[in-house]
């Protein structure tokens, strides 16, 4: 592809940490037809690391890949994909990406580049300056051994107040695979600190002071920015409030649209108000609080403010100030995070004084905000802590651990749901300290092999919410049925994918959702109303589709998947329908490359196939319909007893699911009997050569073994 | 300003500096119908050769509005920057905005050396993601006369829009010398590499883009009131003026001897 007048920033950098040898490539030449993110993450591994290279092997490649519309603003966009051999991936590592937001991705772009490829190991610990056209690597022998905190301040000392650090605590630095790269205080991406850690990487600092270009006429572009807005609903695209209020004809209690009018962002100072109509544009920023949602309606009082990415009105990343840690524990009484970063400590706990919305349970999530966040510690979407749990209350870690460390660890605490638990376990995992810490700073995976524990242990354990893969379910069928099934199967980490749960969880009454599936995804059936899921068909097996190329589309496109599609509105004059062709009208303003939609979610399929094609020449494996694309056993049990699609049950039938997933891999053009792309699958989407490769290795459906 | 008169260059300074702060608040009709001289006497003091053309314009009308911004409501996520140059330059770019959050992100103005980032643990007050929370946007004060940026200006490029009054870069006129940047005590002036001219917020002919992409309600467009005593300057100005420009100002700011006694 030739270079597009705007949108790519234009250069791909490359550092060799080997050799010190730093170079750049052009962008769109080189991976164009990738987009960017995960794309060119995979297109990397693809081309460049091969099968069998570990995770922490200095052969291993580390991708930081933004897009196209990172950096601009278009809402919801400032993710990075950190692509590389995913360390917590189990029993074999295998591609996957973390992904960050923050501020990262549009420093980088106006550095001028719109990637990072790391390669190679450093003799010495050594962090990454760049500043636009000037990057160099500089000694970090005096932040080893320090926190992600500590490590970020006395980089933007170097650089200057609007530098952005993407760095490593002590988790990533002792080659923990749990362990996370963060950026902005609060934004990480999961399980790839351990991948810098062993690379000698401490750190990436990134001013920069250009331009992403808008090839585009600026008033179009404006019309469509301000359109999108239009259409955008709180967190997670939740499009109607969680609130009864006469301004909106729905409301729905599980919705992440909190903000009503009246509540206040109590330790703002003054504390504001929340005031007006919720629909005002000028008022976006106040729908979500990710703190209220998680923690209850008394996070409100500590709420300081809204904060997130570059560009993105929801800010869900919410600042809470709590004071009472400050005496009490001596940390800062202001933290911030999302979501399952919020709970980090919270999740340890069964049980807490005051409940799971109580007070001891915010002093937990202030704690472990405070030490996760800082250590770089990992939580796998919740895993690291039901594994403490099961471990605990099952009497296994009684068993598995000497007993002068199991003596050694507060348990009176934990049981007691007392906070300062946290300040004993965290570190122990963040320093890899004795054969806990070493064990559980392996993740799941590392979990089984270590103290010969089976898989299935924890895959017939609902609580404990294993999926595979050393890995978590992310949205499964409590969200989505079917569809949530089918798109578990597929990474070799948790699904990251929100495409799917988006909407099938926006609020709208099922009704409404009907209307709208029909006309995106051909057919009313293609959605089910969530607990009262029907036998599956092939409309959701095109949604799951939709939700895959969309999810890696996302992650190649610098946009934020845990906020599109946006296929559904909050406003009742457009029959509440949003837009499935916003990204590709984005894009071909942005670049001056004009694509449509089915040009556009092509690019997104090449991209998932190719992470396909990575899964299987790493598994060196064609079947990976029986040996990769798993389902656990207790998605297919009730502890009830109900029987699949009885009302108000989220399990499963396992026939039902080998169903749904022959019509997944029909309409994905892929092989029935094994799940493998077939060659003419690889043509269709300009990968040729990828199947060419995998044919030679006897990876391609109708090969002989 | 190395002309005929080098000796004269250390008054001149002087003399430049200290209009700084005078009639500060005034407007241009304010100042005339203050000085209640004859219009006679103003122009034996030669003040209507400093308004009329081909002179420098040293004295700028007051805006009729501006863009006020409370840091309590804003939730950093730069949107009023893109939108200031996305819409009205087509491209993103942040060191370009006529408004500032980029540099009040992390820190503060006490930047990261700046002490602690305990919030309030160690209190030295740090603002931005690494202390209080707290993002304090630098907005264009479109200052009274005298406004440091179109003063500095030796091109007399920085002029008062007809319509708004808002402090407006001509880009014609603009050399690209830097010295508008050098001026501005609170570090509003932008300028465009790309371009090599200066750029500093023009209120966007009356509908900022700014105001109206705030997610949170932080930015309002109101009349204008007189902000240069409020809030923290980020640098020393420079007091460099052209020759042609301190002969204006000097031409006001005559001493004290030549002026007509008040009443």
């Amino acid at each position: 592809m030739a270079a597009t007048p705007g949108g790519f920033s234009g250069k791909v950098l490359r550092v060799d940490l080997s050799t010190g040898k730093i170079s750049t490539e052009d962008t769109v030449e080189k991976y164009g037809d990738v987009l960017g993110g995960t794309g060119l993450g995979y297109r990397v591994l693809w081309e460049e690391v091969p099968p069998g290279v570990g995770s922490f092997d200095p052969a291993n490649k580390l991708v930081f890949a933004t897009g196209v519309l990172a950096g601009t603003g278009v809402p919801c966009n400032g993710r990075t994909a950190v692509t590389t051999i995913f360390p917590t991936c189990w029993p074999r590592q295998l591609v996957g990406s973390g992904h960050m937001g923050g501020q990262f991705a549009a420093k980088l772009k106006y550095a001028g580049f719109d990637a990072i490829i790391v390669e190679g190991r450093s003799e010495r610990p050594v962090w990454l300056f760049i500043r636009d056209a000037r990057v160099e690597l500089r000694s970090a022998a005096h932040l080893w051994g320090t926190g992600i905190r500590r490590a970020s301040l006395e980089i933007s000392q170097e650089m200057g107040a609007d530098c952005v650090v993407a760095a490593i605590g002590q988790a990533g630095e002792q080659l923990a695979p749990m362990a996370i790269v963060a950026n902005s205080l609060s934004h990480s991406a999961g399980g790839v600190g351990g991948v810098m850690g062993s690379k000698n990487l401490k750190a990436i600092g990134v001013q920069g002071s250009g331009a992403v270009k808008i090839a585009g006429d600026k008033g179009e572009w404006e019309k469509l920015i301000k359109f999108h807005l239009s259409i955008l609903g709180g967190n997670n695209q939740h499009v109607v409030p969680s609130f009864p209020t006469p301004q909106s004809e729905y409301y729905n209690p599980g919705s992440r649209w909190v903000g009503e009018p009246g509540r206040r962002w109590g330790a703002a100072e003054p504390p504001v108000e929340i005031t007006g109509n919720i629909f005002d544009l000028n008022r976006i920023a106040y729908r979500t609080n990710s703190a209220a949602f998680f923690l209850g309606e008394g996070a409100w009082r500590h709420t300081v403010r809204g904060n997130g990415c570059t560009a993105c009105p929801i800010r869900c990343h919410t600042v809470v100030k709590v004071p009472s840690v400050a005496a009490k524990y001596g940390i800062r009484e202001v933290a911030q995070n999302t979501c399952t970063g919020l709970l980090f400590g919270r999740s340890f706990f069964k049980r807490l004084p005051g409940g799971m919305q109580g007070q001891a349970a915010l002093e937990a999530c202030m704690v472990g905000m405070h030490l996760a966040d800082d250590l770089g510690v990992w939580c796998n979407y919740g895993q690291l802590q039901r594994d403490l749990q099961k471990l605990y209350y099952d009497g296994l870690l009684k068993t598995k651990l000497g007993a002068a460390e199991y003596a050694s660890i507060p348990w009176d605490k934990y049981e007691a749901g007392d906070p300062a638990f946290l300040f004993d376990i965290l570190p122990r995992i963040g320093e890899r300290r004795g054969e806990l810490g070493q064990v559980l700073s392996q993740g799941t995976g590392g979990l089984f092999t270590h103290w010969s524990i089976p898989e299935e242990t924890w895959a017939r354990d609902h609580n404990t919410l294993y999926w595979k893969q050393g890995h978590p379910k992310h949205h499964a069928n409590e969200d989505d049925g079917q569809c949530g099934v089918i798109i578990n199967t597929q990474y070799n980490r948790d699904s990251q994918c929100h495409s799917h749960s988006n909407f099938v969880r926006n609020g709208l009454p099922l009704a409404v959702q009907k209307k709208l599936a029909a006309e995106v995804w051909g057919s009313p059936d293609a959605v089910d109303g969530v607990g009262n899921y029907t036998p599956m068909n092939v409309h959701k097996a095109r949604r799951a589709r939709w939700s895959l190329v969309r999810k890696e589309l996302h992650d190649s496109l610098g946009l934020c998947n845990w906020m599109g599609p946006w296929v559904a509105s909050p406003l009742k004059e457009r029959g509440y329908r949003g837009d499935d062709s916003l990204e590709s009208r984005f894009y071909s303003l942005a670049t001056g490359q004009k694509l449509d939609r089915e040009a556009l979610d092509r690019a997104g399929e090449r991209i998932f196939t190719l992470h396909r094609a990575l899964t299987l020449r790493g598994m060196g494996e064609v079947d990976l319909r029986a040996q990769h694309d798993l389902t656990p056993h207790w998605v297919f049990a009730d502890p009830s007893g109900a029987a699949p699609f009885s009302k108000g049950a989220i399990r499963m039938d396992e026939a039902d699911i080998s169903r749904g997933m022959d019509q997944f891999y029909e309409v994905m053009g892929w092989d029935r009997a094994t799940g493998a792309p077939t060659m003419e699958t690889y043509a269709r989407l300009g990968l040729k050569d990828v199947g060419a490769d995998l044919k030679a290795r006897k990876l391609v459906p109708g090969d002989p073994a | 300003m190395s002309g005929q008169h080098p000796e004269q260059l250390p008054e001149l300074v002087r003399l430049a500096a200290s209009a700084a702060g005078m009639e500060a608040s005034l407007s241009r009709r304010g100042f005339l119908l203050l000085s209640a001289c004859a219009v006679t006497s103003l122009a034996a003091l030669g003040l209507c050769e400093a308004l009329g053309a081909g002179a420098p314009l040293v004295i700028l009308d007051n805006a009729q509005g501006m863009i006020l911004a409370d840091p309590s409501r804003c939730v950093g996520c730069q949107r009023c920057e893109l939108a200031c140059t996305e819409f009205n330059d087509g491209r993103a770019q942040p060191s370009l905005s006529r408004i500032k959050i980029d540099r009040a992100l992390n820190f503060g103005p006490a930047g990261p050396t700046g002490g602690s980032t305990g919030g309030s643990i160690g209190g030295s007050g740090m603002q931005g993601l690494w202390g209080n929370g707290l993002v304090v946007q630098g907005v264009c004060r479109q200052c009274p006369h005298p406004v440091p940026c179109a003063t500095a200006c030796p091109e007399d490029a920085i002029q008062a829009d007809p319509r708004t009054g808002a402090r407006v870069v001509d880009a014609k006129k603009c050399v690209g010398c830097r010295l508008c940047q050098r001026a501005c005590p609170w570090g509003m002036i932008s300028f465009d590499e790309e371009r090599q001219k200066a750029s500093k917020c023009f209120l966007c002919d009356g509908r900022p883009k700014c105001v109206e992409a705030c997610p949170a309600g932080a930015l309002r467009y109101v009349p204008w009131r007189d902000l240069t005593r409020e809030g923290q300057t980020v640098q020393t100005p420079l007091a460099v003026l052209s020759a042609a420009k301190a002969k204006a100002c000097m031409e006001c700011h005559v001493p004290a001897r030549r002026k007509p006694k008040a009443r």
